[in-house]
């Protein structure tokens, strides 16, 4: 009798909650409350795109770049696009640091691997130059000099449409970077608590028979 | 309003927690098996109500719900909020672990306020209008205080008070709106169908 007039009381807020819930899928498609920041590294520049999860751009947002020991490099502020880019202050690994407004966080890092890869080929482009030029009169070795520019000039032009190419991939992972939480989460949210109501009501049972 | 990783001193994240351990013992003694399920089906609105999502200012800003938890639990929406926090934390990376502890006192302390201030008009039989504006006060009033503590807590790390609490309750008015005409009704709805629920909190 007891636990039947209990279970009526609780059923306005199950009613209530159910409506909460379904407001929440039919109005807006799962929106979120996280900032993220997505950073790559091409040719001597950074560049970095910030965005609050649902899309919305993290305008004016303070961007502070550190090396691997913690020390502050530089820093500025987001765009109207919410991105922001720099060149390559030192050869170290990045840490990058957005803070958004209300004490909202992300950070990203670009290990030092990339940074040297990349600017190892830039460096060698205006040496390769130099060579020849003062190679090419003297005529010495016009083969060998030629080959060796023209694969400069070929590892440059690769570099160039190797970064234009790539750049649909890397905001497609941009996107990947900040996925709303689906509806798995939710219920698993969802599922958790009433778990924790069983146990809870478990245990308070027992304490009565005790 | 959940504040990342990272953002916070030590101390502030310390104290926080304090104050949530606190209020989370205070909330969990005298609870009994008729108080549980509704802390349950609150704790779970309230984890969904974090994704329903209202465009405003230069951040996002989602339904809060914490004044809806304060006037039906009471001091009780400690452990509900603490339980919701922990798995947003945890499932949507809303938060973090460390802040835990300031988050839920965040917004579980205006929701206390709110019950201490409002609590009243849920539990007599006055005017409709009376009641029904108090319902509306207590979802209001719990997410402007939860704003000032949210700028609060930025200003102890080294932010500008005024600066930081003007733009998150400049961001949060229109959710006040919404939450206090939310709870007004959830309320209004609960009053008619069933008033024992908010009777024996």
């Amino acid at each position: 009798m007891f636990k039947k007039k209990h279970n009526r009381k609780i059923f306005p807020l199950l009613y209530l909650f159910l409506f909460i819930l379904l407001t929440t899928f039919s109005v807006t498609p799962a929106f979120a409350h996280k900032v993220t920041i997505f950073a790559w590294v091409e040719g001597d520049t950074i560049y970095t795109q910030s965005k609050f999860s649902g899309g919305k751009k993290a305008k004016g947002s303070l961007v502070t770049v550190f090396d691997t020991e913690g020390n502050r490099l530089l820093g500025g502020k987001t765009d109207e696009k919410g991105e922001y880019s720099f060149k390559i202050p030192k050869k170290t690994g990045l840490k990058i640091v957005l803070k958004a407004s209300m004490g909202h966080m992300a950070e990203w890092k670009i290990p030092v691997e990339e940074i040297v890869a990349v600017q190892a080929s830039q460096n060698k482009t205006p040496e390769a130059g130099v060579i020849s030029n003062t190679a090419s009169p003297s005529n010495l070795a016009p083969i060998s000099d030629s080959t060796s520019l023209q694969r400069e000039e070929i590892r440059r032009l690769i570099d160039e449409s190797l970064d234009k190419k790539l750049s649909p991939i890397i905001s497609m992972l941009a996107k990947l970077q900040d996925q709303d939480p689906g509806i798995s989460e939710v219920m698993g949210g969802i599922g958790y608590i009433f778990g924790l109501v069983g146990v809870a009501l478990y245990f308070t049972n027992r304490r009565k028979k005790l | 309003m959940h504040i990342s990783e990272g953002v916070l001193s030590p101390a502030i994240l310390i104290g926080g927690a304090v104050v949530t351990m606190a209020g989370v013992a205070i909330g969990l003694k005298g609870v009994d098996n008729k108080n549980i399920p509704k802390m349950g089906i609150l704790s779970a609105a309230f984890f969904v109500a974090s994704l329903v999502h209202v465009p405003a200012g230069p951040a996002s800003v989602h339904l809060i719900l914490n004044g809806l938890l304060g006037l039906i639990l009471g001091w009780k929406a400690f452990p509900a909020i603490l339980v919701a926090l922990g798995l947003q934390a945890l499932l949507f990376q809303f938060g973090g672990i460390t802040t835990l502890g300031i988050n839920t006192m965040n917004m579980a302390l205006p929701a206390v306020i709110c019950y201490c201030l409002f609590g009243w008009s849920t539990k007599s039989s006055i005017k409709q209008t009376v009641f029904i504006t108090a319902a509306f006060c207590a979802g209001f009033c719990a997410v402007l205080v939860s704003s000032i503590l949210v700028g609060f807590s930025l200003y102890l790390t080294g932010e500008a008070f005024l600066p930081a609490a003007k733009l998150i309750v400049a961001a949060h008015l229109p959710v006040m709106i919404i939450e206090g005409i939310v709870t007004a009704a959830c309320i209004l709805f609960l009053k008619k169908v069933r008033p024992e629920i908010l009777m024996n909190s």
